[in-house]
């Protein structure tokens, strides 16, 4: 008994010292002057361009692959640059599209790149069986929607095609000026599908995956970091900065700690608690994005069921006092689309007005304020909608002599609470998923699934269908306006808060970091001194 | 020296030091590689197992322990199933499903994704199938991090948050049962007090206070350690501290209260009559008998600080298990919200059936049946 423990003990002993490797460090060997180091947040749910929704794991996407336009980054309004189409054309009232595929594009494996393998990825994306969220993306394209529904299973018919001079043709249901924009998305990527044949699910891990932006994927040490690598096959400009590491460090203070301690380089978002003394900071950096704070209306739910009494609470909250209670550099907001993009008013909308908001109040009947019935507002719990709630609750009280009751509930919860039965006032938001107000106007169409007001109107519904179809931006523009005073001063399902900005540090080192409003981090043009 | 060493411990230890020692031996080379940053043979790992493993069955069969093992294991399977089931039940009953968003989807696209995880079935159905398969040892794929198999989450995070805890639970034992015997033997001075006091103040703060004050204090003024990370052992020490010091804290006091009862008691004094140093009293024959209350207090403490805590691994961006715990539950990840709570759960359970053991080993007297 006691000789085999003690050959058991010598053995662990000298496995010990003598099998041992130093292991890999989690910098994974990377020299740091050519490294740029960034905060995820997040293990990206897939790095599936197809089946991901997310905005860590596009981050990934869009630095190792293109779709067939990209935003042009340095335009301040994100016009479109060729990226894997060359050009492109509208026909037919900008209902049919027609783009030119690069010639001389290759994937990491050193296959060229064809229209195919876009009509690949759409046909792979609106697939039922892929459970794809972002199908209805690709929905404005002439019988894409019966496909994804499975009621269609030839996917010949649906409306994209390759022409006989090699274009990749688009064939759209109804006109849609900003189709070019989608393309930008991830989810409309070209795609290998051999490459996924071969590998199964587990396609999209290092060296299985075959990609052609300007980065390839190096290292996905999963709820860890991931490394990418400057592709030098790239078709375009090489990146100028050789390796991208990106931690995943789910807590902001945290990350904002090793922002402090040099151990990242950028860090995109920030505690809402310590932008004050961040401001005063070199590194300290505001973008406006593309991007609402809102108060819904249920307008089903007496007495916000009165137009009237809906505008008179909008012309009592003084929008202003609730960016400068929150102070993280918000824009007051009472226009529906937001600053940085065709179409913001800046002056629509209801302006701040106690006596209005009191005159219409009387006007609805509610002389004798005790009459009006107890309302609630509703929102998810978090201590920033609680500071807003908070505050406009004052405010109502303050400017309307009315009592409204604060009621939070858990994110999945409230948003079960939205579908089912809305607060008499909720609150949400929405981001862009295109810098085009259409995005954002149409969220309030009868028929959309995030419009929770229960209102409708034909007459928007009308417009924002008219709009998409006309050929200028003036003109799409001047629809555009129409249609949002019907939402923000005849009817006011809702009432506009802020518009939101992002809030990042970047070290000094970083060169021409990314800013924008669609927060799109490619970082091909990034260089570190 | 052997003699001294024997002396000292006593006849009774001297098998339990042949035995231990080794197996203390090899955890100890196992963790202190580990914890430098070198690369752990698994061969290693596999001969502390089997250690390990070895004593267990010993202890199990010279103490004629086999069929309460067999009839605990049992038991504690039955318990993991119940606990499986009422999960998924209540996961159910909880408002709000997986692929519930701020951008709502279109009805299609969300009947494709129910059909792909054959959400849309009935509800028996969906349990038959998730039992079936977990019979297998498959957890089933993650709702969030799609495509992803639950045992693969599992096995990358695990050990993260595994190796944080056994440092943690190194540490607060080393730390707590000596301050304990040590506050006893002074009691009503002002060792004791003092001993007592930052017990006290250990069980008192809060994590999420102590990880920021130790960050500021070593991270930002002194520079000596890195803020958070887990990359070598220098990111180590302060997750560690953290997530110790409570344990540690509380191990204290309950030595201490143990000792105290203990050292009152006719043997002891007897001890003391025969002219045995106070050290041998304190260490030898008091310490033994003083553990109970301490091993009832570790089986759940082994288990809540194996399987991670949520505070330490957010602040210190540790990659661990217990993130996934939590945030599964928000993002009403079914599959990962089972597989993470199976987990704890079967931690939990043999932790228990463990200390039960030693209960046993350190106290004759009680029987186990």
């Amino acid at each position: 008994m006691r000789a085999v423990l003690m050959s058991l003990l010598s053995l662990t002993l000298i496995l010990g010292t003598a099998g041992c490797t130093k292991k890999k460090k989690a910098d994974y060997d990377l020299d740091i002057a050519t490294t740029l180091r960034i905060n995820i947040s997040t293990e990206p749910p897939s790095l599936d361009w197809h089946k991901s929704t997310d905005t860590t794991s596009a981050l990934i996407q869009d630095n190792m692959m293109e779709g067939l336009v990209e935003y042009n980054l340095t335009d301040k309004e994100l016009g479109l640059k060729p990226a894997l189409a060359t050009e492109w054309r509208a026909e037919n009232n900008n209902q049919t599209w027609f783009f030119t595929i690069r010639k001389g594009v290759k994937w990491t494996d050193g296959q060229e790149l064809t229209a195919q393998q876009f009509i690949d990825g759409w046909q792979r994306l609106l697939t039922p069986a892929t459970a794809a969220e972002y199908a209805y993306f690709l929905y404005g394209i002439k019988n894409a929607r019966p496909f994804n529904e499975g009621k269609l299973t030839d996917f010949s018919q649906v409306g994209v095609s390759v022409t006989d001079k090699g274009e990749l043709k688009v064939e759209l249901t109804s006109p849609t000026a900003y189709f070019p924009y989608l393309l930008t998305h991830h989810s409309t990527f070209p795609v290998r599908l051999d490459v996924i044949a071969k590998h199964g699910d587990q396609w999209i891990e290092p060296g299985k995956i075959v990609t052609l932006g300007a980065y390839t994927l190096k290292v996905w040490d999963h709820d860890k970091a991931i490394v990418l690598e400057r592709n030098e096959g790239y078709y375009g400009e090489k990146a100028k900065t050789k390796h991208i590491l990106a931690y995943m460090i789910n807590e902001l203070s945290t990350a904002l700690n090793l922002f402090n301690a040099g151990k990242i380089d950028a860090q995109t978002q920030l505690p809402s608690t310590e932008l004050r003394e961040l401001r005063k900071r070199a590194e300290y950096r505001e973008t406006g994005i593309l991007s609402i704070y809102y108060y819904g209306f249920n307008v089903k739910k007496p007495p916000l069921d009165n137009p009237i009494v809906r505008k008179a609470i909008s012309h009592a909250i003084d929008r202003k006092e609730v960016t400068q209670m929150l102070d993280g550099g918000q824009i007051p907001l009472t226009s529906w689309v937001p600053p940085g993009m065709f179409g913001y008013e800046p002056n629509m909308g209801t302006e701040f007005s106690p006596d209005k908001a009191k005159q219409l109040l009387e006007q609805a009947g509610y002389k004798d304020r005790s009459k009006f019935p107890k309302i609630e507002i509703g929102f998810n719990t978090n201590d920033d909608h609680k500071r807003v709630a908070e505050n406009i609750q004052a405010q109502l009280k303050r400017n309307l002599g009315i009592d409204v009751e604060l009621k939070n509930e858990e994110w999945k919860v409230y948003l079960k609470s939205l579908k089912t039965d809305p607060p008499h006032i909720f609150r949400l938001g929405w981001l862009a998923d295109y810098p085009d107000p259409d995005n954002f106007l149409n969220l309030m169409t009868s028929y959309s699934e995030n419009n929770h007001t229960r209102w409708g109107s034909k007459e928007f519904d009308d417009l924002i269908a008219k709009a998409v179809g006309l050929a200028t931006q003036e003109m799409r523009a001047q629809v555009y306006t129409e249609a949002q005073k019907i939402l923000t001063e005849k009817d006011v399902p809702v009432a506009p808060i802020y518009a939101s900005v992002a809030h990042s540090l970047v070290a000094p080192r970083v060169v021409d970091f990314p800013f924008n409003s669609m927060q799109r981090f490619v970082f091909k043009g990034v260089s570190l001194k | 020296m052997k003699e001294k060493i024997l002396l000292f411990l006593g006849a009774d230890w001297d098998k339990s030091l042949l035995i231990g020692l080794p197996i203390a031996l090899c955890v100890l080379v196992t963790l202190f590689l580990d914890f430098f940053g070198f690369e752990v043979p698994t061969a290693l790992y596999v001969v502390d197992g089997l250690l390990i493993l070895g004593a267990f069955l010993h202890f199990t069969i010279t103490q004629g322990l086999v069929t309460y093992v067999f009839k605990r294991t049992g038991e504690a399977l039955v318990v993991v199933m119940v606990i499986a089931t009422l999960t998924f039940l209540l996961l159910r009953l909880v408002p709000g499903g997986p692929f519930d968003q701020e951008k709502a989807l279109p009805p299609e696209v969300k009947a494709n994704i129910e059909a792909k995880y054959k959400l849309n079935a009935p509800i028996y159905e969906q349990y038959f199938d998730y039992m079936a398969k977990l019979a297998q040892g498959d957890l089933g794929e993650s709702y969030k991090y799609i495509g992803r198999p639950i045992t693969d989450i599992l096995a990358e995070t695990l050990p993260s948050s595994v190796q944080l805890g056994i440092y943690a639970l190194l540490i607060s034992f080393l730390i707590g049962i000596p301050a304990g015997v040590y506050a006893a033997s002074r009691h009503n001075t002002m060792a004791d007090s003092l001993t007592m006091i930052t017990a006290i103040s250990g069980v008192a703060l809060p994590s999420f206070l102590v990880a920021p004050l130790l960050i500021l204090f070593f991270s930002f003024y002194l520079e000596w350690l890195p803020p958070a990370l887990w990359e070598g052992p220098e990111y180590y020490i302060l997750p560690i501290i953290t997530l110790g010091v409570r344990p540690a804290a509380v191990i204290a006091r309950l030595t201490r209260s143990s000792v105290l009862d203990v050292i009152r008691s006719d043997y002891i004094r007897t001890a003391r009559a025969k002219g045995l140093s106070e050290m041998v009293i304190l260490y030898k024959h008091v310490l033994k008998n003083s553990l109970i209350p301490v091993l009832t207090f570790s089986g759940p403490l082994v288990a809540g600080v194996l399987t991670g805590s949520f505070v330490i691994e957010l602040i210190f961006a540790v990659p661990g298990m217990a993130k996934h715990l939590i945030q599964s539950v928000s993002n009403r990840d079914y599959p990962l919200i089972l597989g993470t709570t199976l987990v704890f759960s079967l931690v939990l359970v043999f932790a228990n059936l463990i200390v039960d053991l030693l209960y046993a080993y350190f106290d004759p007297r009680i029987k186990l049946t």
